[in-house]
């Protein structure tokens, strides 16, 4: 017979503890959003602020025009709500990390035996929280404001969030691993990247709307792949899963790059001492 | 007695300087031992290698038998770690802080844990305070209670009483000398200290420019280097001219490396 664990003492190495530890960081992140308030300007004014700003860039496009309005309103905003897929789990994640550099707690979580991707995976796994809220208050604030409602795209828009995450949280490996490397100096670059990010990746546009010279930078980006997929089903074709499958690869390809950047820098970090910058 | 710390020739090299020149630790469980020394000794290194917050660029480390390199999350379970300069996360309740460290350390439910630290360092009223509302020494307190949770077999202490009054840092050690009675816990602990080191440990570890220049039980390092006690044998090793090579000026020489 299997005998009941004692609660009070640690579980064994497995996937129950991983999900235990993951639970226990992703609480405490919860902690830190809900008592202090400005942090959620992050989930809640900014994507709104950006909803007002496109859906009235939108609006204004369509002045006059009912067919080319319709059509910008539905790349504008649905372009802004999936980007706050890609800039809410980029987000969450990086600045999840540099709140254990702010709070000086980096050091009192090293020395404990949580491993690195569980330590993500509690983040992360927050993150997805803050997502909902965001992209959430997003599509009302699209469905209020300019009755653009995102879920008349059906399920197709589903791999492509999927695609967008991923991205997201790649993104976000790269910063906390530049932060490592770099120290507290880099971490503007958790806001910072994803200005260059957004324009190269043909968001509300097609990339031959991109300078020449600036494409090939553009063609390299998997959310180029998922925003192209995107308009097509906004102009009411079917999913191209061919422009999923490439954005999904490079996404995964950007994944494996992103850790083993990841890996290479808290190796870094533990070999000159860095931690010290934090204790 | 089982050994839950073998720390063999660690070494690390910074820009300009080694700050640990081939540094060997064992300690043996239940055993209270000092890491002491002037500052830029090499003490904090040290106990940062032997925790896996810093890599070696020579040497091993294995704690209970898991080598740190190989194995860093399976040789952290069994040590804990508390300094008296680090801060308590500002958003967090002290269970809640607590809480989130003893699932870390993966006990599903610390309450009990956390429950006994807490009333062990008589600090049970501060369960449903914010970090930014506690005092230095009630951080350091809430600390140690976070290291202990998982009831380590080792327990390292960096200035775990510094800049706290004497009543606290009284607590401190007494909370710290019944742990180690109670549960078999070894200590490491570095102070600067030295009236503290002589109540809470059994033996002492002299660090100077990276090297142990003495291993010992307190009073024989004091008669050893002929000193009346060990803030004498402080003073002499914190002294520009010492270096590392020069004799202790009593007669004894065995025990010092």
């Amino acid at each position: 017979m299997k005998t009941q664990h004692d609660p009070t003492t640690p579980l064994r190495p497995g996937a129950k503890r991983s999900w235990l530890r993951m639970r226990a960081v992703s609480r405490r992140h919860a902690y830190v959003l809900v008592r202090s308030p400005h942090r959620l300007f992050d989930v809640t004014l900014w994507p709104l602020v950006d909803v007002l700003m496109f859906g009235s860039l939108a609006s204004f496009i369509g002045t006059g025009n009912a067919s080319g309005g319709k059509q910008a309103a539905g790349y504008l905003l649905a372009g802004i709500i999936l980007w706050h897929i890609v800039y809410q789990s980029q987000i969450a994640v990086s600045t999840g990390f540099l709140e254990e550099t702010w709070s000086r707690n980096l050091l009192n979580l090293m020395v404990t035996p949580i491993r690195e991707m569980e330590y993500v995976g509690g983040v992360a796994l927050f993150g997805m929280a803050k997502l909902v809220i965001g992209v959430g208050l997003m599509m009302i604030g699209g469905f209020v404001f300019f009755s653009f409602n995102i879920t008349t795209l059906g399920l197709a828009v589903v791999p492509i969030a999927a695609v967008l995450l991923l991205v997201g949280w790649a993104i976000s490996l790269f910063v906390i691993g530049v932060v490592l490397r770099y120290g507290p100096g880099a971490e503007a670059l958790a806001w910072g990247v994803m200005f260059v990010v957004l324009p190269l990746s043909g968001v509300f546009y097609p990339i031959d709307a991109l300078p020449r010279a600036v494409r090939p930078i553009a063609l390299a980006l998997p959310t180029t792949y998922a925003f192209a997929a995107l308009r097509g089903v906004v102009d009411g074709e079917a999913l191209n899963w061919a422009y999923v499958g490439i954005g999904a690869g490079g996404a995964f390809v950007l994944s494996l790059l992103a850790f083993w950047f990841l890996v290479s820098m808290l190796k870094l970090f533990r070999r000159r001492g860095y931690v010290t910058r934090y204790a | 007695m089982d050994t839950v710390l073998s720390a063999r020739g660690l070494v690390k090299e910074f820009k300009r300087a080694i700050a640990v020149d081939g540094v060997d630790i064992e300690v043996k469980a239940g055993e209270r031992v000092a890491l002491l020394g002037p500052n830029g000794a090499g003490k904090t290194t040290t106990l940062l290698m032997i925790l896996g917050a810093i890599s070696p660029d020579k040497g091993e480390v294995e704690i209970c038998g898991v080598p740190q390199r190989r194995n860093r999350s399976h040789a952290a379970e069994h040590v804990g770690f508390a300094a008296g300069y680090l801060p308590l996360a500002g958003e967090m309740k002290v269970r809640e802080y607590l809480m989130m460290f003893g699932q870390i350390y993966g006990i599903p439910d610390p309450s009990k844990a956390i429950a006994e630290g807490l009333e062990r360092f008589r600090i049970q009223h501060l369960s449903e305070a914010k970090g930014t509302q506690l005092s230095s020494g009630q951080r350091t307190l809430v600390g140690i209670v976070r290291a202990v949770l998982h009831k380590p077999r080792l327990l390292v202490l960096d200035e775990p009483t510094a800049s706290l009054d004497p009543d606290v840092a009284g607590r401190v050690r007494g909370g710290i000398l019944e742990l180690c009675a109670d549960n078999g816990t070894a200590l490491l602990v570095t102070s600067h200290d030295m009236l503290e080191v002589e109540r809470l440990c059994e033996r002492v570890l002299f660090l100077s420019a990276g090297r142990i220049v003495a291993d010992g039980a307190p009073t024989e390092i004091a008669e050893r280097f002929g000193r009346e006690d060990l803030e004498g044998v402080f003073l002499h090793l914190a002294d520009e001219n010492y270096q590392p090579s020069d004799p202790p000026t009593s007669q004894h020489t065995d025990h010092i490396l």
